[in-house]
């Protein structure tokens, strides 16, 4: 049975095809869902999930061997068991925050939603109306709520927006820590490159309704965590040598010695010299060797420490065997067993 | 000259006709809200018809639909040996057409206010399109439910022309407050008009008052 996600879906509005793709997603880790407005994202989560029946068009989609949607007939949207996250919160305004991460997992038999609670930090939260959150819990509520119905898979549809960037830091590692933790595969639309690269394993583009394609996934470095390090933890770079160059940095996550996280690497923080760059501003300074130089369509391979790099085709890659990799910045997501392939 | 027999009359036929029209004006403000088809704005339009037509109008189709001559009406007397007009249960059928929508139209102003995004939330967690109607939608709905009932129950105490041209001016049976007010000030009793008045606009202004103070907290209007 494969583990992979199929859609082809021709959704129109009048005469007019507001969502005509195809595509096959790997069901592993997080697959981000990119593009610019109105280039048809929301409108796949949402037919993928099973809602927006009164759509005219033709669906088919298979979810792990299993039929969706096929000519044949569909399954509803209830017994997909989609773990949706929307754009706003959409609580239940008439029950408190335990009755809402509650109302999925009643539906689904889910006894115990204390791991969830936990993870979530919403413990102190749970007898408190809804009316009274903020955005940002309100968030953290609706996260747990869709985590809480037992899902097979997370939609989740641009959950960050409306909040503001202080909210939006503290909220993102929330939801890296709550995707690696429920073991759930995510679909993730998103067209801020920050929470992409933090979260996403692979890259999916959509525009005017269509696949465009996909992107090189975000370039990301795996590490273990040595100590924790005032409010964040000390994480050294998988394959490093105890006093070897870049050997330690301290990353705003919280998470356990021993603990293996992931370290994304914006592109724009990134940057290759031929020479070693000396002290500076740089987060680390690491040495890198050329695997597969960028040819006519592929994109250049690094070795960094053992670890595999494939650099975004928009960087430029010095003309050399070996060279140095500066780091300005790092976007941290805690990984929870292996590191989704 | 005893006033109470007019009032309990009034309240049972209030009660009674509150109780009916919540419970058909639930399906029908659902499908109201939800439906795409054609039909709606005639249907629509049937519902509101009542709130512009004159009483006596109304009062007149229903007199002549009830009568024993015509068919619904004589199927009842046959049935019942008893006619619809000039009746307590033609009062009632009177009463749900007249007051049809004032139960519908908050009810549905309620419905339409229930955010879409919670319905869509509720189906990918697990809940059926019933179940997310009874647990989402009605909660959510509440105040509609409570505003339609108040105000179906006020406009049912306060109607006069349609009642009195299907039910007449027998006591006991179909002589409602309003008809014994007129029938007192006929009789130029106007102690117990003055009395019987009193009582109804103090009732009305404390049953608006209850709606506008109970709609001020919530977010939903009364249509």
């Amino acid at each position: 049975m494969p583990d992979r996600l199929h859609f082809r879906l021709k959704l129109r509005r009048g005469r007019l095809f507001t969502l005509d793709a195809e595509e096959s997603l790997p069901l592993q880790g997080v697959t981000a869902i990119t593009g610019p407005s109105g280039s048809g994202k929301t409108s796949l989560l949402r037919a993928l999930a099973g809602l927006d029946r009164d759509v005219a068009g033709a669906r088919s989609v298979t979810f792990r061997g299993v039929e969706w949607d096929a000519a044949s007939g569909s399954i509803p949207a209830e017994a997909r068991r989609v773990g949706f996250v929307f754009q706003e919160p959409n609580l239940f305004a008439h029950l408190n925050v335990a009755g809402n991460i509650g109302y999925g997992a009643k539906r689904r038999q889910v006894t115990s939603i204390a791991a969830i609670v936990e993870a979530l930090d919403l413990g102190p939260l749970l007898d408190r109306g809804i009316e009274g959150l903020s955005g940002g819990e309100a968030r953290r509520v609706a996260l747990a709520r869709a985590l809480a119905s037992n899902p097979a898979v997370l939609f989740l549809d641009e959950p960050m927006t409306g909040l503001d960037s202080q909210r939006k830091s503290e909220f993102l590692p929330y939801i890296a820590r709550a995707v690696s933790q429920a073991q759930v595969p995510a679909l993730y639309v998103s067209h801020a490159s920050d929470e992409i690269v933090t979260l996403a394993d692979r890259v999916l583009e959509l525009g005017g309704g269509h696949v465009t394609g996909w992107r090189t996934a975000p370039m990301r470095l795996t590490a273990r965590v040595v100590a924790e390090a005032g409010p964040g933890v000390e994480v050294r770079l998988e394959g490093s040598e105890a006093d070897g160059p870049g050997a330690s940095i301290s990353v705003p996550l919280r998470a356990l010695p021993g603990e293996t996280i992931g370290i994304g690497l914006p592109v724009e923080s990134v940057h290759f010299s031929v020479h070693h760059p000396g002290s500076g501003s740089a987060l680390m300074v690491l040495p890198v060797t050329l695997r597969s130089a960028a040819g006519a369509s592929g994109q250049a391979v690094l070795d960094v420490l053992g670890q595999t790099v494939t650099v975004p085709g928009v960087m430029r890659v010095p003309n050399a065997q070996s060279f140095w990799m500066s780091v300005l910045r790092v976007l941290p997501r805690p990984m929870v067993g292996d590191s989704p392939t | 000259m005893t006033v109470w027999p007019a009032i309990w009359l009034t309240v049972k036929l209030a009660f009674v006709t509150t109780a009916i029209l919540l419970a058909v004006s639930l399906p029908l403000a659902w499908w109201l809200t939800t439906t795409k088809s054609r039909l709606r704005p005639v249907i629509e339009t049937i519902t509101t018809l009542p709130l512009v037509l004159p009483p006596t109008v109304l009062g007149f189709y229903l007199l002549i639909l009830l009568s024993p001559t015509a068919p619904l009406g004589g199927l009842w007397f046959r049935i019942t040996g008893d006619t619809l007009t000039f009746s307590f249960t033609g009062l009632v059928i009177a009463s749900l057409v007249y007051s049809l929508p004032f139960a519908v139209q908050p009810l549905q102003t309620a419905f339409a206010a229930v955010p879409r995004g919670a319905l869509d939330a509720a189906r990918t967690l697990g809940a059926t399109p019933r179940d997310a109607f009874v647990t989402v939608s009605l909660p959510l709905a509440r105040r509609g439910f409570l505003t339609a009932a108040v105000l179906t129950f006020a406009h049912t105490v306060g109607e006069f022309g349609v009642v009195l041209m299907v039910g007449g001016n027998i006591p006991g049976r179909t002589r409602v407050i309003s008809i014994e007010i007129f029938t007192a000030v006929e009789t130029l009793d106007y102690a117990t008009a003055h009395v019987l008045s009193l009582g109804l606009l103090a009732f009305s202004f404390c049953v608006l008052m209850l709606v506008y103070v109970f709609n001020r907290r919530g977010s939903v209007r009364v249509a």
